[in-house]
């Protein structure tokens, strides 16, 4: 079954059109990468999906069910995780607040639940921090006491809302092959505007600004080749690449080559 | 001061003091930690109004106070959920037009020149056993209520869109907090005022934020501080006859550089 599938789908703010026309079929275990400039409509697309906003025409449905009922098969990491840093709260707490809305022991948390919790800093890589402090942990590290935070539900899907907005290039790249590694479990969807790096990673892109441009990317030679050997894309020539609906230019091109951005 | 002990105005002040101080360290946590301190304040203020009305139509102070506050969080909480961008606006004004009926109603009432200061600034001497137990029973609903969806209130506090993406009712909870601060500053009243509560529900959360690791903890430990201040504060205001609330809030103010020097001395 697939994972998000939405069909003509569109969304006004009153007589704004943020969304026209969309159309999108996410299948496990795809990597997909949202892009797109900002005030396209990456948020507004996101909030369709986690159910927060009702399309108003079109369908949307995650897991063949309406949003609001698979919530519980959808692992949600917010974007920025530097807010509310003083509060006085442990790394395990926050990844328990994963299972919140099942049914739990009246007081306390049940022992299940602490060892999932383990579970899933242990799965990136947070284990010995467990007992830390969040506020003394930094952006990178929070961000992944996050993605462990939703993987505690056992979700089917991991959505990442700018993930790295606020982290280091070093931290960047550890959370994207950490997304990589289990994304050979899980689906994985990421919002970003860090579009060369999250090219790298994703299988799939889908360019949002108004309309959605879908692409597959898993053969990067494909998809992106630069015109000669000195070449490189720039983030701006990488997004319209993939804002065009196919790249015509490129039909007579014999020598493509992807290259990575250095 | 222990020949004091035998009188039961003292005996009412002190317990009432422990039972008000325990109160204000686990609402002033999580008024501090959900960043409403300001709202708290609005909130104290306007529960002026209730103690003016319940002076002119005769009944029970708490029971005017506690119906104003709880009223006036029921709205302020209303006004966040819908007004978000104007809330600072709202509750300015709700503070200001609170204590304006409370004052208009205390001028109304006939014959009977209220003692303003004792609203303002506390008059724990005069505790009456029913409102010890009114003191203990919203000590209970408090603790009961914390212990009981403190993983709810934990993440509302936290981090409330993900907790209502996970389906926590976030404005349920929302209002929660709000009415039982709206309580709690009805009963700091009698100790230390409604102008000085503020204070008492924030100097002790302050310290206890730095040694904490957990809610619960911040919330255990401004408990005990606030009681210590409270004790203190008590017996200076007995020795000097000084007034109690102000006694408490400048022990807890002293408190609170020392705890600051000794920090920065580490």
């Amino acid at each position: 079954m697939a994972v998000i599938e939405i069909s003509n789908l569109s969304f006004a703010y009153d007589k704004d059109i943020i969304l026209e026309n969309i159309n999108l079929t996410v299948e496990p275990p795809d990597f997909l990468a949202i892009i797109g400039p900002n005030g396209g409509g990456k948020s507004t697309l996101l909030k369709l999906i986690l159910g927060q906003l009702t399309p108003k025409s079109g369908t949307i449905k995650v897991f063949g069910d309406s949003p609001k009922n698979q919530l519980s098969n959808i692992g949600y990491v917010p974007q920025n995780t530097n807010v509310n840093t003083d509060f006085p709260i442990k790394v395990i707490e926050v990844v328990l607040m994963g299972h919140i809305g099942e049914k739990r022991p009246l007081f306390g948390y049940g022992k299940d639940e602490i060892a999932c919790a383990k579970g899933a800093l242990a799965q990136v890589g947070m284990e010995d921090y467990a007992n830390v402090r969040i506020g003394d942990l930094s952006g990178g590290q929070r961000q992944r006491v996050m993605i462990a935070r939703a993987l505690c539900a056992h979700p089917k899907v991991l959505i990442l809302d700018e993930p790295t907005s606020s982290i280091d290039t070093k931290g960047q790249k550890e959370i994207y092959s950490l997304l990589k590694k289990l994304n050979e479990q899980i689906t994985v969807i990421v919002v970003s505007h860090d579009i060369s790096v999250i090219l790298e990673y994703a299988n799939k892109a889908a360019y949002v600004n108004r309309h959605l441009a879908f692409h597959d990317i898993s053969d990067k030679s494909e998809v992106f080749h630069t015109h000669g050997e000195e070449d490189h894309f720039c983030e701006v020539e990488l997004l319209q690449l993939l804002g065009a609906e196919s790249c015509n230019t490129c039909a007579q091109e014999t020598n493509a080559v992807w290259r990575e951005k250095k | 001061m222990i020949e004091a002990l035998q009188f039961t105005f003292v005996q009412h002040a002190l317990i009432a003091g422990i039972l008000v101080s325990i109160a204000a360290g686990i609402i002033g946590s999580l008024i501090v930690v959900n960043r409403m301190v300001f709202l708290a304040g609005g909130i104290a203020h306007a529960s002026y109004g209730g103690i003016g009305m319940a002076l002119y139509f005769g009944f029970p102070i708490f029971l005017g106070a506690s119906l104003f506050s709880v009223l006036s969080a029921l709205l302020v909480a209303s006004l966040t959920l819908h007004k978000r961008h104007r809330i600072d606006t709202f509750i300015g004004l709700i503070w200001a037009v609170g204590m304006a009926i409370g004052i208009v109603f205390t001028d109304l009432t006939p014959g009977y020149n209220v003692d303003l200061m004792s609203y303002l600034f506390g008059s724990i001497l005069a505790v009456g056993t029913q409102d010890l137990y009114f003191m203990g029973g919203l000590l209970v609903l408090i603790v009961a209520a914390v212990s009981l969806w403190y993983r709810q209130i934990l993440a509302v506090s936290y981090d409330s869109k993900y907790a209502a993406l996970r389906g926590v009712n976030v404005r349920f909870f929302y209002t929660l907090i709000l009415i039982l601060s709206a309580l709690t500053v009805v009963i700091a009243i009698k100790v230390v005022g409604l102008i000085l509560v503020i204070a008492m529900l924030t100097i002790p959360v302050y310290i206890a934020e730095k040694l904490s690791n957990s809610l619960w903890q911040m919330m255990l430990i401004s408990g005990i501080v606030a009681t210590l201040f409270t004790l203190l504060g008590l017996w200076l205001s007995y020795t000097y006859n000084l007034t109690s609330g102000a006694s408490i809030i400048l022990v807890s103010a002293a408190g609170l550089g020392l705890f600051l020097i000794a920090r920065r001395g580490r």
